[in-house]
């Protein structure tokens, strides 16, 4: 029942010694090993049974205001000086059946307990003018407004109350425990780790010359709030398509933040909130880093990023894996009409294909749109259209995603075009500052990212020191429709364009009414979706 | 439902056998009714309740001039609870969050009776009229103003035959075609499915009593 101890691990990134990872350093965990009792699922049997008999139960009647109340009782405070008598007087005045109960425990009003099938609001208006009462009221029902203890979720986190996330946690406290997200991105501090690694000369994309520094160790640890200690079987088949390898670590942050905002630790106390904070996650690598090419021995860093043949491989990877939801925070530019010259130089059928591929093996993908609408990026100019996030707008059952500000405003990088389905947070420091960012916990770039340092300056990177970094792009917008996406395919709706659809009828419309070019069909609204629809309403 | 199509039956033999009964001019017949309903709405109904016909019980009363033309009035309930949904290209995806419907349709009809001279104690007749239908939704994590509850009128017409069981009772099987418009159709799954109409088919079942 103990798992854990020391797996030794060598990962030629090139030649077969460049790069040591000595894989899970650290004491072994206490692992209760798996429990099967899947009954508390929502679309369990045993909890439609548990909600439908809570709601039998329960028996609520409707205001005229149309909140919920509790029949068969009135909740009353008689003044001071009512004599007994009076306040029954009172009371039967009220109700034909009411009788004052004896006063619970840690309160200062009474019960009247009337017949059920009163109505206990005409009562409490009855009592209301009589004078040897000070007020009267019915039951309201109250459920809990979940609203994360985690200290800067209140103070910081500005994204996820706009998306309407403490009302869906209410529908859904379990957010997502049995759906796996794949991040297809920079890969995921999700492990302990001790790297060692040959640091050759480099120069940087302005020429500047860094020395080598030999053999080096770099410690690496998990993001503690993306991965519990003992919880490691929170992260489901990981894989490097950068370095071909099962060990997708992230040496630039971005994918930890990303899959911050998609499954963060939440309600434990500490830190930052995730949309789908119980989800599983799988860390898929395709995009490198300036650290993966130093690791792998080259000497020039300024081609960093992925490849369309890394990132279709990491899309089938991730569908063929148990992923039911992908997340990609990534893309290119490129021509309009790929949609109908899908051949021409910059276009990318072989993602399209991939794509096509995952939403047919039940797959739901998100993709950010874009952040070049300021931007000229020759030859398609300013505000290009972003390639992947276009083709998703083509496929039901993927879609991308735009970027607004703290203000549901458009953030002034979100690129804009027909392509664009939905919106989400994605943050501005523009009108806002640094409160106008996306935060989750990260990487400290001061102790990664050394190769920013002055040539004199520059020291081995380490992996292990995290902070709650802010991001802006619709790299942290997407992330926010992948976890709703999530809770929904955990409610129930497990058809990718059936999720699209709902996702999109959904949202909260913003700009010209209707599907724009700069919001789509509006900002992701999680409570709506999760809720779905009524009969009539 | 088999209670009641073993009584039918047994009118029908009691009825063929019997003789005609003295009838008054007017006639005040106070019933009971249970109604089997399948609902015009089928896409709608399936996604929230997973199916389409559900039972209405309910009561009411008669006035009958010369056992020719009659006006009845009827209230009736139907209550159940399913679940929230979504349809996505016709297909429903419940989303596990409890929805109760309350149906209350008051209606009111005027028709005529026909007299089978071989068949003395079956009242063949045909109405059509007019109804009141209160309808009620309430869902779970509902917000102020979230829940429904309004009522909008719609039209019926009804055929069927009374069957005599005895001198103060009679037993009616009819058919009822309700079109229940302004209720469905303008948000949820209803509107989804381009569904309106409320109302639907009807087996009514009416035990009366007075001649």
């Amino acid at each position: 029942m103990v798992a854990g101890g020391l797996v030794l691990t060598l990962r030629g990134q090139v030649d077969g010694t460049q790069l040591q990872i000595l894989q899970a350093v650290g004491l072994p965990a206490v692992d209760e090993g798996v429990l099967q009792d899947e009954s508390h699922s929502p679309s369990s049997n045993e909890a439609r049974q548990r909600t439908a008999l809570r709601q039998t139960l329960l028996a609520d009647r409707v205001s005229a205001t149309g909140t919920h109340y509790r029949p068969g009782r009135v909740i009353v405070r008689f003044r001071d000086e009512a004599a007994m008598a009076d306040r029954r007087a009172a009371v039967r005045a009220a109700s034909g059946t009411g009788e004052i109960s004896v006063r619970p425990s840690y309160a200062d009003f009474d019960i009247v307990r009337i017949d059920p099938s009163e109505d206990a609001e005409e009562a409490a208006s009855v009592l209301r003018r009589r004078p040897e009462v000070q007020f009267a009221q019915v039951a309201h029902r109250v459920h809990a407004l979940m609203v994360p203890n985690d200290p800067l979720y209140q103070s910081m986190q500005w994204n996820l109350p706009l998306i309407n996330m403490e009302k869906a946690w209410d529908i859904q406290p379990q957010a997502g425990s049995a759906i796996t997200v794949a991040v297809i991105d920079s890969g995921m501090a999700y492990q302990n780790a001790v790297i060692t690694a040959t640091l050759p000369a480099f120069k940087d994309e302005f020429g500047r010359q860094y020395p080598a520094l030999g053999r080096v160790t770099i410690p690496y640890s998990a993001a503690p709030q993306l991965v519990a200690p003992g919880a490691s079987s929170r992260i489901v088949a990981p894989h490097d398509f950068v370095n071909e390898t099962s060990t997708p670590f992230d040496y630039e942050g971005h994918g930890t933040h990303v899959s911050g905002t998609i499954g963060q630790l939440t309600n434990d106390g500490i830190g930052t909130a995730g949309v789908a904070f119980n989800v599983k996650l799988m860390p898929v690598k395709v995009l490198a880093s300036a650290w993966d090419l130093l690791f792998a021995g080259f000497t020039n860093i300024s081609n960093v990023g992925g490849s369309d043949d890394d990132v279709a491989r990491g899309i089938r990877y991730a569908a063929d894996n148990g992923a039911k939801i992908l997340n990609m925070s990534l893309g290119s530019s490129g021509p309009p009409d790929c949609a109908t010259k899908p051949n021409q130089a910059d276009c990318s059928p072989v993602i399209e294909a991939a794509m096509r591929y995952a939403v047919s093996k039940g797959c739901f993908i998100t993709v950010a749109g874009g952040n070049e609408f300021e931007d000229t990026v020759p030859p398609f100019g300013t505000n290009p259209t972003s390639i992947v996030a276009e083709i998703a707008s083509r496929i039901p059952g993927a879609v991308s995603v735009a970027a607004v500000d703290r203000s549901k405003a458009h953030a002034y990088y979100s690129s804009t075009g027909s392509y664009i389905e939905l919106s989400a947070p994605g943050g501005s420091e523009r009108g806002f500052g640094s409160n106008g960012f996306v935060r989750q916990q990260t990487f400290d770039f001061n102790f990664t990212d050394t190769f920013l340092l002055p040539p004199s300056q520059f020291v081995a990177p380490r992996f292990d020191v995290f902070g709650y970094i802010g991001y802006i792009g619709t790299s942290m917008a997407a992330p926010h429709v992948a976890g709703v996406a999530a809770m929904l395919m955990q409610q129930g709706v497990t058809d990718p364009a059936a999720i699209e659809e709902l996702l999109e009828k959904t949202a909260v419309d913003l700009g010209n009414p209707g599907r724009d070019d700069t919001f789509g069909f509006g900002l992701v609204d999680a409570r709506a979706a999760l809720r779905g629809l009524g009969l009539a309403k | 439902m088999k209670g009641l199509g073993f009584a039918v039956g047994l009118s029908l033999m009691v009825a063929a056998s019997a003789s005609a009964q003295d009838t008054p001019g007017l006639s005040i017949r106070p019933l009971v009714m249970a109604t089997e309903q399948s609902f015009a709405a089928v896409d709608s109904f399936n996604a929230v309740f997973g199916k389409t016909y559900f039972p209405f019980f309910g009561g009411g009363a008669q006035i009958v001039i010369h056992d020719r033309f009659f006006a009845e009035v009827t209230a009736s309930r139907f209550r159940q609870t399913g679940e929230r949904a979504f349809l996505s290209n016709g297909k429903p995806f419940p989303l596990g969050i409890p929805l109760t419907a309350t149906i209350t349709p008051l209606e009111v009809t005027g028709g005529y009776r026909f007299r089978i001279k071989s068949l003395p104690r079956v009242r063949p007749y045909a109405a059509g009229g007019f109804g009141s239908y209160a309808y009620q939704e309430t869902s779970s994590f509902a917000d102020a103003g979230e829940d429904i509850d309004t009522r909008h009128f719609g039209y019926v017409v009804n055929g069927g035959a009374e069957f005599r069981l005895h001198r103060w009772v009679g037993l009616a099987v009819d058919l009822q075609y309700s079109h229940v418009p302004g209720i469905l159709g303008n948000g949820g799954v209803s509107q989804q499915a381009g569904e309106s109409n409320l109302g639907g088919v009807a087996a009514r079942f009416k035990l009366v009593v007075g001649r």
